[in-house]
């Protein structure tokens, strides 16, 4: 079980290794607070889904299986969605959009039909809590590169209040040198690949170990 | 046909139990949702209205372009209400109804008409004098060389007037 939940971050990191969920990680890892936020409700999601389909995988039928995933995972992505507008309103704004779509969002399905349909609902939360935290990782690893890159500056508000500001970090001698691109979708894309090299050598260099073994 | 019906119910059901799940959560979310909104219009509202209490009026007319109608507790209506001029991003304005239905107060939000020209309509002496103190009937007036934003403040004061109207 802790083998799942260590796939998640590296060799099966859903972001860096199985290339999932691309859309909203190159368009809301703008800022730490966007990429915590939105991690944190992608893994919440993936482990309720995962659980629940888990529970009724011996009764659901074949036939309609997708369909059901369908509406369970549409279900708690509202309920989620709902309390992030009730609870943390600045997040649901700068999120927009992206915390509807995480209904589409592939990790989840793909977890739900690959892994929580054929293995029990514990093993099932560990793997989503593994999947949810390596996408949240990746997620984090991408907004600090870009938002440092584009404000040379970091800060990170209290989701709950916004004014309220937790940390903050900044080199004030480099300001003049900012690189906006990098908050635009170029620079997502380019610290993206960079990250997708670097796993790839660890996965790569990880196997031929295993190997030796 | 057995089959068939058997997978209709079951998805029948879950759908069913996760409608219920999500009426539910809408219950708890609902009212705090509507209180976060006016928390984040109040400080535009505090803008005229400094320290008094706003409550939010549903509008149950058919205008897209009123966006909210507030009440100052037995003073005044606030309507917020958006317009488009010449420039293709709505202006939108706070306009204040004194009890009589008179313009009490007017405040622009936003805007992206031309500057110079268009923007002549939002300077505050031409607010204060062609807007401010109309009562309910009577015309606004217009800036020559911004037809189109003085037009579009026409029709945000007229669909303000006409959401308002209702409510004396």
């Amino acid at each position: 079980m802790w083998n799942n939940f260590k796939n998640g971050f590296i060799k099966e990191n859903p972001v860096f290794g199985l290339y999932l969920g691309m859309c909203s990680t190159l368009a809301l890892s703008t800022s730490l607070n966007n990429a915590i936020g939105m991690g944190l409700c992608v893994t919440l999601v993936l482990i309720c889904s995962n659980v629940l389909i888990s529970l009724i995988r011996k009764i659901t039928p074949d036939e309609v299986r997708i369909p059901v995933y369908i509406v369970i995972i549409a279900t708690l992505v509202s309920i989620v969605e709902m309390f992030v507008h009730a609870f943390m309103p600045e997040l649901y704004t700068s999120l927009g959009v992206f915390l509807s779509l995480i209904v589409v969002n592939c990790i989840i399905l793909g977890r739900a039909e690959a892994f929580a349909s054929k293995n029990g609902p514990l093993a099932s939360a560990v793997d989503g809590l593994g999947m949810g935290l390596g996408y949240t990782f990746a997620l984090t690893m991408i907004s600090l590169v870009r938002e440092f890159l584009a404000n040379m500056s970091i800060t990170f508000y209290n989701p709950f209040n916004a004014e309220q500001i937790l940390f903050s970090f900044g080199i004030e001698a480099l300001e003049p040198f900012k690189i906006s691109l990098f908050s635009s979708s170029v620079g997502a894309f380019l610290t993206f690949a960079c990250f997708a090299a670097l796993f790839a050598v660890i996965r790569k260099h990880m196997n031929k170990k295993q190997e030796a073994k | 046909m057995k089959k068939t019906l058997s997978l209709v119910l079951f998805l029948g059901i879950i759908s069913a139990l996760s409608g219920l799940c999500i009426g539910y959560v809408n219950g708890i979310t609902e009212p705090l949702i509507a209180a976060n909104e006016l928390a984040s219009e109040k400080q535009n509202l505090e803008l005229m209205y400094p320290g008094k209490e706003f409550i939010t009026i549903d509008y149950t007319g058919d205008d897209e372009n009123i966006l909210g109608i507030y009440e100052v507790s037995g003073e005044a209506y606030i309507v917020k209400v958006q317009g488009y001029g010449y420039s293709s991003t709505p202006i939108v304005a706070l306009i204040g109804f004194d009890t009589e239905g008179t313009i009490s107060n007017l405040i622009i939000l936003s805007n992206q008409e031309t500057n110079g020209y268009g923007s002549r309509c939002f300077e505050e002496e031409f607010i204060n004098t062609a807007y401010i103190g109309k009562a309910m009937d009577e015309d606004v007036d217009m800036v020559s060389g911004a037809t189109l934003t003085s037009t579009a403040m026409q029709n945000m004061i007229a669909a303000a007037r006409n959401a308002v109207s209702a409510l004396y």
